[in-house]
């Protein structure tokens, strides 16, 4: 008797165990191969770029691993373009932009948080309306204006300055600001404390991981930006990765090989910078919808 | 006290505004002027009037632009259900899950160059996609992907939504995990199943995501531009096949120099987004009227 009441849930909860192994088991295949669709154009590049000249790369059925591996690809455009500096080009322009980014945005959404004062709305809804125009829509005159006014055509600083501000940035700090007690601010303005100094040692440390989102996301954006960059940089050792890149499709036309290792050699350092910072920049991403 | 710090908010504010002003205000009012001109962004600008706008509704080339970037639009429905989809298999815990969600970012995070040039490959005459299809016989010539007029831009769209669903779905996924437990187990009492559970609370719960979703993705879709330029090696596609808003803009000022023609290409970009705005505005209004 006592023998039957144990025996029979533990038969009934070895069933629900094995159901669950089933279920996970299934959901395991369907995650891997939804992996599989999304890594997938990327590994074929890796897997093109080692191939060796007595490796065919359009063979009917493709032919995966090579039998004679080489890194001598990568040597040559490495040769041909000047990668470490697309490198360092785009670091200075996605920091710069990042970091100046964070600091414009926080100054502008403390006032926006937590001040009173007159055009507070119009200003709120003037930004508001800035996102919803298009960057490209803006290209003409601001080429004009790097041309004939500023004199940054064909230099960096064409693509930090018009990049140093964005709406979305000032909404997703200033969300973050309301979210900071006013009775903290009060007894800081108590203690005598003025506005900068309220901005410099309450806010900003509180708010501290959406400011890293902030940074991270925009550095990201401005890593991977393509069309304004690829009008305002033509000198190779002057150009930013993807600038680079869209380069060395003209430059090896159809040497699939050495093109697979140029965009091998670019998407690695973006991917393990992302893998560090993920945490991060799901967060900014999650809560940016809350505003 | 208020009265002594008056001016601090708008110092606060200045560098900002102060850029706004110089790269997106200034822009706007000078796109506007261009594109009552002849202009060559080299010698000043010479006033026509309506010329440019004349010129823009007689070509062929400019309406076709201007429905390739409707068609385009198609993307955004069909990343909001990918999305959601993969936000409700990827919500749950599991051994490796970060690793799995890290695998779908990937794209998102390459760069559109890199992952265009890489699909690229994959499209190519000689490439992946038609070696697979070939050796099992499902076709006995290569297709040719990027030179056929009619597939051009469904192959960017794909792009898009192939680099998309994953990014996207880290927002729905966010969204899922505020959702309270307690509305599953009402749901579970009251007898629902898993789709059900889905369609009756997952799906209400997720609103503002999907708003927000619907609006930044259809925004991009309006301005794609990247895509196109490396699938099409710079060209647009054969018989202009995949040229968009962006793209003709894109060549008709810096290629082509006609930079008054493309400013008015841009005041219609600029119309078909406030109105497209508007809409999404007003959508998201309804539903909160709904919901009160």
């Amino acid at each position: 008797m006592t023998a039957r009441v144990v025996v029979a849930p533990a038969a009934h909860v070895r069933a629900r165990r094995r159901n669950r192994l089933l279920q996970n088991g299934v959901w395991y295949i369907v995650m891997t191969a939804l992996a599989v669709i999304t890594v997938f154009p990327f590994a074929w590049m890796l897997l093109t770029s080692i191939k060796g000249p007595a490796d065919p790369i359009t063979s009917v059925p493709p032919q995966f691993l090579p039998n004679d591996p080489t890194l001598a690809n990568y040597l040559k455009v490495w040769d041909a373009l000047p990668i470490p500096s697309f490198f360092f080009n785009s670091l200075v322009v996605a920091g710069a932009v990042g970091l100046l980014n964070v600091l414009i945005a926080s100054l502008a959404a403390y006032p926006l948080a937590k001040m009173r004062f007159l055009g507070r709305e119009a200003i709120f809804y003037a930004l508001l309306a800035t996102l919803i125009v298009p960057a490209q829509l803006t290209y003409i005159p601001s080429f004009v204006l790097s041309v004939n006014v500023f004199h940054y055509y064909d230099t960096l600083a064409a693509l930090i300055f018009p990049n140093l501000v964005s709406a979305f940035n000032i909404f997703l700090l200033r969300q973050a600001f309301r979210g900071v007690p006013n009775d903290l601010i009060d007894a800081a303005r108590v203690d005598g404390a003025g506005e900068w100094r309220i901005w410099w040692q309450i806010l900003l440390p509180i708010v501290r991981p959406s400011l890293a989102a902030v940074a991270i996301f925009t550095f990201v954006t401005s890593w991977n930006d393509f069309l304004w960059p690829s009008l305002m940089l033509h000198t190779p050792g002057g150009m930013t990765l993807p600038v680079g890149l869209a380069a060395l499709q003209g430059f090896f036309s159809s040497d699939f090989r050495s093109i697979a290792a140029g965009v091998t050699m670019t998407v690695i350092p973006i991917l393990l910078f992302f893998i560090a910072v993920q945490r991060y920049f799901v967060k900014g991403l999650a809560g940016a919808v809350k505003g | 006290m208020t009265r002594r710090f008056r001016s601090t908010p708008y110092l606060f504010l200045a560098p900002a505004l102060a850029l706004l002003g110089v790269f997106v205000v200034y822009p706007i009012i000078a796109v506007v002027y261009y594109s009552f001109t002849d202009y060559d962004i080299v010698r000043p600008p010479v006033w026509v009037g309506l010329d440019n706008f004349q010129k823009l509704f007689a070509d062929d080339t400019f309406w076709l632009a201007l429905t390739h970037s409707f068609v385009y639009l198609l993307v955004t429905p069909i990343l909001i259900v990918l999305s959601i989809l993969l936000a409700i298999v990827v919500n749950r815990q599991l051994r490796g899950i970060h690793v799995y969600r890290a695998l779908y970012f990937v794209p998102a995070v390459s760069g559109s160059i890199a992952i265009g040039l890489s699909w690229r490959w994959l499209f190519d005459r000689s490439g992946f996609v038609n070696s697979v299809l070939q050796s099992w016989g499902i076709i006995h010539d290569p297709i040719q992907w990027l030179a056929t007029p009619s597939l051009v831009l469904p192959l960017a769209m794909l792009l898009t939504i192939w680099a998309g669903f994953g990014y996207y779905s880290v927002i729905f996924l966010a969204g899922l995990q505020n959702i309270p437990e307690e509305l599953y187990d009402a749901a579970r009492i009251d007898g629902c199943n898993d789709f059900q559970k889905h369609r009756y609370v997952s799906l209400p719960g997720l609103r503002p995501q999907i708003v927000f979703v619907a609006v930044i993705s259809s925004l991009a879709a309006l301005k794609v531009f990247d895509e196109i330029y490396v699938l099409t090696n710079r060209s647009g596609g054969i018989l202009d096949s995949g040229v968009t808003m962006v793209f003709y803009l894109w060549r008709e000022a810096f290629r082509l120099s006609h930079a008054g023609y493309a400013s008015a290409i841009a005041i219609v970009l600029l119309v078909v987004t406030l109105a497209f705005s508007i809409v999404n505005v007003r959508l998201l209004e309804r539903g909160q009227e709904r919901e009160a």
